[in-house]
């Protein structure tokens, strides 16, 4: 739901990454060069970025019922 | 006799070029790094509050992925299997467990993000390593309060502990040109293909970039792709490069450290029974 903490496969951390390369991607920069930049050199970090979507945006406005 | 070169260095990460010290050697110290080397990890954590969308699970496995600072930790807590114990049986005490806590309220029409900076720890020297990673968010009326429990683990009992992303070792790569078959100028076909590009034409001769050697991923494309059968990729006898690549809760310098202490502890522990049961004198 959120960006993971770290890279699913190798345990780097990420997290933090997240927002910068989400705020610059939506600012018209390339996504691989913002990458390259963050110093996220991995392919298995990388598709971790590339292949996520924020989708808790819509769900927060859902509370779960208990 | 033992040399090591050293190909990169800063706070996170440390590539040595060693020559002479035997795979398995290199190997034990490896698996030393990934899976004994302690650090402090979230473990346990408390809700006392949680209206978010996000269930309690969630929350805590994304607390346990953090890393928390242990340089000073490794020597002011007990052991992880003492602390271990203890936490099993629900006693958070304060040699063993550092008590981290967030609170936090949504507001109308907004989101309201908590980081990992938003945590209050209870120990200065075990904090998370970065401010500005994300665990939850709210909106509305929705509210967290948690505490959360860190202590010393190892990676062999979740990932979470391990001090490093990676660590691992790999051939010098070492290749060979057979100058007398290569076509140089009017071939080329192993400088295109190399991924790493490590070849490059130097008054129409073919050469290997020293300086990019260690790149080499000895995938042997250009091994395959060479017309004449020129290029043999091979790898140097007894030299290897070592990549640790840390998480950020202890430096790479303390990591090597703590992998050869704990790794002497082991053989001198298996040297002791040995002579306890009167194999050795
Ligand atoms: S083995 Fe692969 S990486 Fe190494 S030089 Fe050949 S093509 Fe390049
Ligand atoms: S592919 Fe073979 S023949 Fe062509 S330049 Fe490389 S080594 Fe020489
Ligand atoms: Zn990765």
């Amino acid at each position: 739901m959120m960006f993971p903490v770290r890279c699913f496969t190798c345990g780097a951390l990420i997290g933090h990454l997240w927002e910068e390369f989400k705020k610059r991607v939506e600012a018209g920069e390339d996504p691989g060069k913002v990458l390259d930049d963050l110093g996220v050199k991995r392919y298995c970090c990388r598709r971790m970025f590339l292949s996520h979507v924020d989708i808790y945006y819509e769900i927060l406005n859902f509370p779960k019922v208990s | 006799m033992v040399e090591i070169r050293v190909l990169e260095k800063n706070p996170y990460v440390l590539k040595l070029h060693v020559k002479d010290i035997p795979l398995h050697v290199l190997n034990s110290i490896r698996r030393t790094i990934l899976s004994e080397v302690p650090t402090m990890a979230v473990d346990f954590v408390v809700f006392t509050i949680n209206s978010s969308v996000f269930y309690d699970e969630y929350i805590a496995h994304r607390l346990g992925l953090i890393p928390l600072t242990s340089e000073e930790a490794l020597e002011k807590y007990k052991s992880p299997e003492e602390c271990r114990e203890a936490g099993e049986k629900g006693v958070f005490s304060e040699d063993c467990f550092v008590k981290l806590e967030l609170e936090g309220k949504g507001r109308e029409g907004e989101i309201v993000t908590l980081y990992s900076g938003d945590l209050k720890t209870s120990d200065p020297d075990v904090k998370p390593i970065h401010d500005k990673i994300p665990i939850l968010a709210l909106t509305g009326n929705q509210e967290i309060k948690l505490e959360a429990y860190a202590r010393l683990g190892r990676g062999k009992e979740h990932a979470k502990w391990s001090p490093v992303s990676i660590a691992t070792h790999k051939y010098v790569p070492n290749i060979l040109i057979d100058y007398e078959k290569c076509k140089g100028e009017t071939c080329k076909e192993c400088i295109e293909v190399c991924p790493r590009n490590i070849f490059d034409l130097v008054d129409g001769k073919l050469i290997v970039k020293s300086e990019k050697i260690y790149e080499c991923t000895l995938c042997r494309y250009c091994e395959e792709k060479c017309p004449v059968n020129a290029i043999r990729v091979k790898w140097i006898e007894n030299e290897f490069i070592l990549t640790i690549e840390s998480t950020g809760s202890l430096s790479t310098k303390k990591i090597l450290l703590e992998a050869v202490k704990i790794l002497e502890e082991k053989i001198n522990d298996f040297i002791n029974s040995l002579k306890e049961r009167g194999v050795l004198e």
